[in-house]
């Protein structure tokens, strides 16, 4: 409880400073708006090309894309600040005033800052998932709600897990800031059905960094109503093992940390 | 007394990757690294009684904060252990830096882009300080520390001053028992520099709160620490109160002559009168003012005014205090063996 408390002052904070710097952030907004369209538009383009992909129908490859921004959007607007342990806090020994403080380290970093960008993949992903979902004819029960929650916050989960890891291994190295970027172009995989993929790229996808449990799998249970203990019960067990992973090799860089001098 | 503060042996051990330099070196370095250990703090042993100002100095680099780092638990001991409160900072951190405020001179812990109250605003959250008590301290804060006239604007416009002074105040909002101080006066201008170190010997005298406070600025340790431990290569060269310092190491002290006619200054000749070596004395010219310093080990304060006046006249004459300045500086150059 307190933690959300304290989230919400943060998250405060953050707006205020963005309000301290209207311009830049007027400026951004735009830039953003102009970004998302110009990715909707291109969207349309390729897709309007490809009537079907390996059986999937031009609606359905539109609601797995939508589908995927879901987590990637909810990662990006709470834990971006992921990205800056890896390039800088670490190696200018900035982290030092977060082991001073009595809260969680990692929560406090990641609480730090919040995204608004992340509103341009949010109405992207909200656009994308409003055209499909007309015209698809999916399974709906009592249950696909909840199950939408519960797949969005373990899909988030993976790539927040996955951003700590690299982030951490800063601890050791200093910078990391280059292996997340590299990560972050491997979930380019996720937007689409992972059968178009050739079996070493599948594996790595799904065992491996199991972006395919944040995007293609829990969407093709939602489409199909099919296997829902592999698509559902995997994307939550792929987020509760790498949160765990997460969580053991941020604490364990904590004790290698070496600051900075000063 | 009770410790407030125990290290035992402390040790901290950095690997490093040594490079030859260029490109070349640095590419050497990826495939063959040539790795080598850095002790940068070597078996460091102190402890400090509770409410006691403690001055921690040494030379750039003889491992002070990192010693003040493994304290405040952000860096692991490679050996040794620390304890402070009874508690062992890494292992129970949470807990742990609830009771200790720690500023870094060189790094500021506010919030860059927002006003400084509100700073104070997210600090008292984080620490959990209740309403009333928030409010008390705040008016505390604000009287030592003069914040007033500068608590409405961001942070990024205060000047170093205010923003050290800022600092201070956030490392002492949740009342700690234990305050670390990393240089806290670097940089500062005189009056910004008294006006924190009253603050300092005020939350001291009224708070009891144990200060370890490291500094170059040696008025900084003369005017607030009764004992100073002095590092040097990551070793503890010195542990003792500052009169022990100057009972051990030579009193030095400085005489000024102010000369009626300046040339006289050639009739002065401490070192054959006195028979004194180099190490014992030294005498500086400038214009009609003449600059004795000298260890009263070997010659007394009474002997050089008499001796002076005596020899030339004199118009003026002023005693400086007592200056450890010139011991550490001997200290640090390894002039004395410890």
């Amino acid at each position: 409880m307190r933690y959300f408390r304290l989230h919400r002052i943060f998250i405060a904070q953050y707006l205020k400073k963005l309000m301290e710097y209207k311009a830049d952030f007027l400026l951004g907004a735009v830039g953003l708006l102009f970004a998302q369209a110009i990715q909707l538009i291109f969207i349309g383009i390729i897709f309007s090309q490809i009537p079907d992909l390996r059986g999937w129908t031009y609606e359905q490859i539109l609601f797995i894309y939508g589908f995927s921004l879901i987590s990637k959007s909810l990662d990006h607007l709470f834990t971006d600040n992921l990205w800056m342990v890896g390039y800088r806090i670490i190696r200018k020994g900035d982290f030092d005033k977060y082991l001073t403080r009595p809260i969680n380290t990692l929560f406090h970093v990641i609480a730090e800052n919040f995204c608004v960008d992340a509103f341009g993949e949010m109405l992207t992903c909200v656009l994308l998932l409003c055209v499909s979902i007309p015209k698809l004819n999916m399974p709906f029960h009592w249950y696909t709600i909840p199950l939408w929650i519960v797949a969005a916050i373990f899909a988030t989960l993976i790539y927040t897990s996955l951003k700590i890891i690299t982030a951490a291994i800063a601890f050791w190295t200093k910078s990391s800031g280059h292996i997340t970027h590299m990560l972050y172009m491997a979930n380019d995989f996720s937007k689409y059905p992972v059968s178009i993929y050739n079996r070493f790229v599948q594996i790595v996808i799904t065992y491996i960094l199991p972006f395919a449990f944040t995007a293609y799998f829990p969407a093709s249970y939602f489409l199909t109503g099919k296997d829902p203990l592999f698509c559902i019960g995997g994307t939550v067990v792929a987020g509760s093992l790498l949160f765990a992973l997460a969580l053991f090799v941020w604490n364990r860089g904590l004790k290698a940390y070496e600051s900075a001098g000063s | 007394m009770e410790n407030m503060i125990y290290a035992d042996d402390l040790r901290k051990e950095f690997k490093k990757i040594i490079k030859e330099p260029g490109i070349k070196g640095s590419v050497k370095a990826l495939f063959k690294p040539h790795k080598e250990i850095v002790k940068a703090v070597d078996g460091i042993t102190f402890s400090v009684p509770k409410g006691e100002i403690l001055g921690f100095i040494g030379p750039n680099g003889a491992g002070k904060s990192t010693v003040i780092k493994m304290l405040t638990g952000i860096l692991t001991p490679t050996s040794g252990t620390c304890r402070i409160n009874g508690k062992i900072p890494q292992e129970d951190r949470k807990n742990y830096v609830r009771e200790i405020g720690v500023v870094f001179g060189q790094r500021t812990q506010l919030w860059w882009d927002l006003a400084l109250r509100e700073t104070y605003a997210v600090l008292k959250e984080i620490y959990q300080v209740p309403d009333d008590k928030y409010k008390k301290r705040m008016d505390f804060l604000n009287e030592v520390l003069e914040l007033d006239s500068f608590i409405t604007s961001p942070v990024r416009t205060l000047s170093l001053g205010q923003r050290m002074r800022a600092d201070i105040a956030a490392s002492l909002l949740h009342s700690p028992k234990v305050l670390f101080l990393d240089e806290p006066t670097i940089g500062l201008d005189v009056v910004v520099k008294e006006n924190i170190r009253n603050a300092i010997r005020r939350i001291n005298a009224e708070e009891g709160t144990t200060v370890i406070l490291t500094t170059h600025d040696l008025s900084d340790i003369e005017l607030l620490c009764e004992r100073i431990v002095m590092v040097d290569k990551g070793k503890k060269v010195f542990d003792g109160a500052i009169s022990e310092l100057k009972r051990d190491y030579g009193d030095v002290r400085t005489l000024n002559f102010e000369l009626v006619n300046s040339p006289d200054f050639k009739l002065l000749d401490y070192k054959r009168r006195f028979n004194l070596t180099d190490d014992d004395i030294s005498v500086e010219r400038d214009k009609g003012t003449v600059k004795v310093r000298f260890d009263t080990a070997a010659v007394s304060v009474e002997e050089i005014i008499s001796y002076t006046l005596s020899t030339v006249h004199v118009k003026d004459l002023n005693i400086k205090d007592v200056e450890i300045e010139e011991i550490i500086k001997k200290l640090y150059r390894r002039e004395v063996r410890v």
